[in-house]
């Protein structure tokens, strides 16, 4: 365990340890730069070393020349130092040379407000360029493969991405071609780039080069804020960062996390922030009356449903998705089980036959978030119904209602159309889910349709295939007026909403009892300021 | 609050004096009016106007490349810049590869500016200028969200007010 002091302070390593991940951080203080930060475009913690930005550079003592912090492994006794002006000038001279050939794309650039160019041209910049040759002109908006655009000049050639698709999707499309400054990235043969983390070479892009088809001119970043939450996608439950403003959400990038997704998410789940959006959602809830659908406030179409549901008690059915938190399970369940006094919850899987696929990286066949942490509640209320079970319900009538949790995202639930024709088979039909769905709208009969709150928008937890619970906190509201399965829990079997009593931080819950009370102060202080009327 | 204190002397307690004065006033600026007609600050409104400097930031001109085009490219720093928030832009993908980004909504909403002018200072390819008009009245029901067509190609503007940074120019000569 060598011993290394960086910027006066000390650290010790473990053996072989760069300096540049010295300073990144380990365990707890990981990505914190607790030593001070280091200016760096091609080094990322989740891939090899290149060694080719040359901006890192660091002062080792008694050693004449500047290294590279990314290539250089820690030593016992070294004395490192990167805020000195040599190595301030080496970084603004390192970034002027990044800039030759650099165009001054900013205004329509995608990654601006969030560039790595300009972020240390900020702190090193040097205003006056001294480069008088005129500008090589590369290739612009290049269609990469269906997910990214590429722009060459753009480019600093920090291999970034090549070496992503080398060491992490390990499907090499891309590389670096020709050479000097003429060098560019680009796919072998114009091949597509087309793999299912393709995405990511647009996140490590330091520069605007990569950027992504989804994302791009849709926002400044400027004008996002962000917060962290997990994917709902599927059930690897990577953590991930949304991005969102008034107008909705926009883009999703993965956090680190090293038991489950490391730096890295899938294609597919950054797409799942749509299902969230306003323009994808139900906005009120819709009573089917023989007149016609009738709109109504979801909390009071998810109280007058609970009259149907308690009216046939234990005949009521209530079938799950594994697209909810374990908190609404258990209040769902629990009303269910100890209110309607009804064990008939079924849980409904989507593509069974594809749950354990595993691509050997992220993506899992299971596309339900919390599908182990709807298992464990049923198992907690001794729960063991079957399919069948609600199929044999429905044809003989003893299930007269059927409360459905439906999916948050549809598209992975192939069997969407088929659930819906044999569940509105009951007399009353009680679907509550997020997003819109024109089967369910199409339907005849007793059908309630109740807006659900999506990921996005409440606290719970995850329980992913590895039985990892993951807590979220919620994010913003999208549609205030929806519920989450909880309190539509809460409504179905007649009971009211309630805010729940959090202990208070402000107030300490007992006085001390040195604590003196002068005569005075006992009045009402409303009273005592309004002064006399 | 601010306390007014009012004159109560005994001087002003009487009628006459006071009145006479602000007549006099009035009827000192008759005769002058009257007598030098040039100096008079008066306009005669609708057929005389007001000229004001050329540096004078009235509505708002989206300029124009040479073919006709918006020179705006939809950076939307003018409107992280406005302090009113009355632009709104939605940008959009051009065809040409050379152009990439241009709005495809432009709207200020006229009645929310504050004429402020950090739009324009904003602006890094000189789209956005502040133009001499001022009076622009609407009768009722009249649209005070600018658009692209009112904003570029009203008529006064004959077409368009070309912008003096130009991308092919900045091209060829390598920046």
């Amino acid at each position: 365990m060598p011993k290394c002091t960086i910027n006066g302070k000390e650290i010790e390593v473990k053996e072989g340890t760069t300096i540049i991940e010295a300073m990144y951080g380990s365990g707890e203080q990981k990505g914190e730069w607790p030593a001070g930060k280091v200016a760096h475009y091609c080094w990322h913690p989740g891939l090899s070393v290149a060694g080719v930005c040359r901006l890192c550079m660091v002062q080792i003592e008694g050693n004449p020349r500047l290294q590279i912090a990314c290539n250089t492994v820690v030593t016992e006794g070294m004395k490192i130092n990167n805020t000195s002006d040599a190595v301030k000038d080496a970084a603004k001279w390192g970034l002027d040379f990044h800039l030759i050939n650099h165009p001054l794309d900013c205004p329509i650039c995608d990654q601006a407000g969030e560039c790595g160019l300009q972020d240390q041209y900020m702190e090193f910049g040097k205003y006056n360029p001294e480069m008088a040759e005129k500008k090589v002109k590369k290739h612009k908006v290049v269609d990469l493969g269906p997910t990214v655009v590429l722009d060459s000049e753009r480019c600093i050639l920090c291999s970034r991405c090549v070496r992503f698709t080398e060491e992490v999707s390990k499907t090499n499309e891309l590389g670096i071609f020709n050479r000097g400054d003429r060098s560019e990235i680009g796919t072998f043969d114009g091949k597509p780039l087309d793999n299912k983390y393709s995405m990511n070479t647009v996140d490590i892009c330091p520069v605007g080069a990569l950027t992504s088809k989804d994302f791009r001119f849709r926002q400044r970043v400027w004008y996002l804020k962000d917060s962290n939450t997990i994917c709902n996608g599927c059930s690897t439950g990577c953590n991930v960062k949304v991005y969102f403003n008034r107008e909705g959400f926009f883009r999703v990038k993965p956090v680190y996390n090293e038991q489950v997704n490391g730096y890295w998410m899938c294609d597919e789940g950054r797409d799942v922030y749509k299902f969230a959006n306003r323009e994808n959602r139900w906005l009120k809830a819709k009573k089917r009356t023989s007149a016609g659908w009738e709109e109504m406030q979801p909390g009071a179409a998810a109280k007058e449903a609970g009259m149907v549901a308690k009216s046939a008690g234990a005949n009521a059915a209530l079938v799950l998705t594994g697209q909810y938190t374990v908190e609404e399970y258990e209040a769902i369940i629990s009303n269910f089980v100890n209110e309607l006094k009804s064990k008939n919850v079924f849980h409904w899987m989507n593509m069974p036959e594809k749950a354990e696929d595993f691509d050997g990286l992220l993506l899992r066949g299971d596309k339900n978030p919390n599908t182990k942490g709807l298992l464990q509640i049923l198992q907690k209320y001794g729960i063991s119904t079957k399919w069948s079970d609600l199929t044999a319900g429905l044809a003989s009538g003893t299930i007269k209602t059927v409360v459905v949790a439906g999916p948050e995202i549809q598209v992975q639930f192939p069997d969407m159309k088929d659930k819906i024709k044999e569940l509105s088979k009951a007399q009353n039909l009680i679907w509550m889910q997020s997003g819109k769905n024109s089967d369910l709208e199409a339907l005849t009969g007793n059908v309630w349709l109740i807006p659900m709150k999506s990921y996005v928008e409440k606290d719970g937890t995850f329980v992913n295939y590895a039985g990892l619970a993951q807590k979220f906190k919620k994010v913003t509201t999208v549609i205030s007026e929806a519920l989450t399965l909880a309190e539509a829990g809460d409504l179905l079997v007649g009971k009211m909403l309630a805010i729940k009593p959090e202990p208070n931080v402000f107030v300490e819950a007992v006085r001390p009892p040195d604590r003196v009370v002068v005569e005075h102060r006992k009045k009402n202080e409303f009273v005592y300021r309004r002064g006399t009327l | 609050m601010s306390v007014v204190q009012k004159n109560t002397s005994e001087a002003s307690k009487w009628y006459l004096p006071g009145i006479l004065t602000g007549l006099g006033i009035t009827a000192k600026h008759l005769l002058k009016n009257l007598f030098s007609k040039n100096q008079m600050l008066t306009l005669n409104y609708p057929e005389e106007k007001f000229e004001y400097s050329p540096r004078f930031k009235g509505n708002h001109v989206l300029t124009v490349k040479k073919d006709g085009s918006l020179r705006c490219t939809a950076c939307m720093l003018c409107a992280t810049n406005c302090p009113a928030e009355c632009i709104s832009i939605v940008a959009s993908e051009h065809e040409d590869p050379s152009v990439e980004k241009y709005p495809i909504k432009y709207e200020i909403d006229i009645l929310r500016c504050v004429f402020c002018g950090f739009c324009e200072e904003a602006c890094p390819v000189n789209a956005i200028r502040m133009g001499p008009e001022w009076q622009t009245p609407g009768v009722n029901g009249a649209n005070f969200h600018y658009g692209i067509e009112q904003l570029a190609y009203r008529p006064q503007l004959k077409g368009g007010i070309m912008s003096v940074v130009d991308d092919e120019e900045r091209n060829k000569a390598g920046i």
